[in-house]
């Protein structure tokens, strides 16, 4: 069983999709890993030589940034962005879309699930 | 669309002349600007903006992590009071 960048342990996939179990390496990504590796995307992962995983792993460590380095990036990044009181920031810290969405309706994935206000109808009558 | 980098970033330019003039003033003023299109620029931090939002000046105390962002971004131009609650109406506030 394979292990790449960390505790991510994909298996009976082709490489090229297996390696996207990994956080920060998407289908573009995973691509470019395995051409500049020479290594067939068809392949399944466990049939990757010691050898390959190695390159395929010193390439992730060296150039990209995944996982939970990833992860705390992009959380200072949002942080940075609440502590200088900017819009962006006051929008994340709102739970409200941040890139200029309508949040009249809809806007449920940052809102969450419904809140029902009781008498709001009446209210709009 | 971001903006072409051939341009470089947009500063209001009579505002720039401003800091400027108090830099070499050694003077550290409030300035007062309509240009919230203005990015900021590192010889803005420190430097306070009063920065109108449509109806009033916010003050806006310029940070080292504020360059690169507009001026605008930091100064709100609408009011949320808060939902109405059914059995108070409106708060005043």
């Amino acid at each position: 069983m394979p292990r790449i960048a960390g505790v991510d342990i994909p298996d009976r996939k082709k490489i090229l999709f297996s390696l996207q179990y990994v956080h920060g390496i998407g289908p573009k990504v995973a691509a470019d890993i395995l051409s500049r590796t020479g290594i067939d995307p068809d392949r399944r992962a466990n049939e990757l030589t010691d050898d390959e995983v190695t390159n395929i792993a010193s390439l992730i460590d060296d150039e990209l940034v995944v996982e939970g380095a990833l992860r705390r990036q992009v959380a200072q990044s949002i942080q940075r962005l609440r502590e200088i009181n900017c819009w962006r920031g006051d929008r994340h810290k709102k739970g409200l879309p941040v890139r200029g969405q309508s949040s009249k309706t809809n806007a449920r994935t940052r809102k969450g699930k419904k809140k029902t206000v009781a008498g709001k109808k009446a209210v709009g009558k | 669309m971001s903006r072409s980098l051939k341009k470089g970033p947009h500063v209001d330019y009579k505002l720039y002349l401003k800091v400027e003039k108090q830099e070499a003033a050694g003077e550290n003023k409030p300035i007062k600007t309509w240009a919230r299109a203005c990015t900021i620029v590192p010889e803005f931090i420190g430097r306070t903006f009063q920065v109108h939002n449509g109806r009033s000046f916010i003050d806006v105390y310029v940070t080292e992590d504020m360059v690169g962002h507009k001026l605008g971004e930091f100064s709100h131009t609408r009011t949320f009071r808060g939902h109405t609650n059914k059995k108070e109406g409106l708060k005043a506030r």
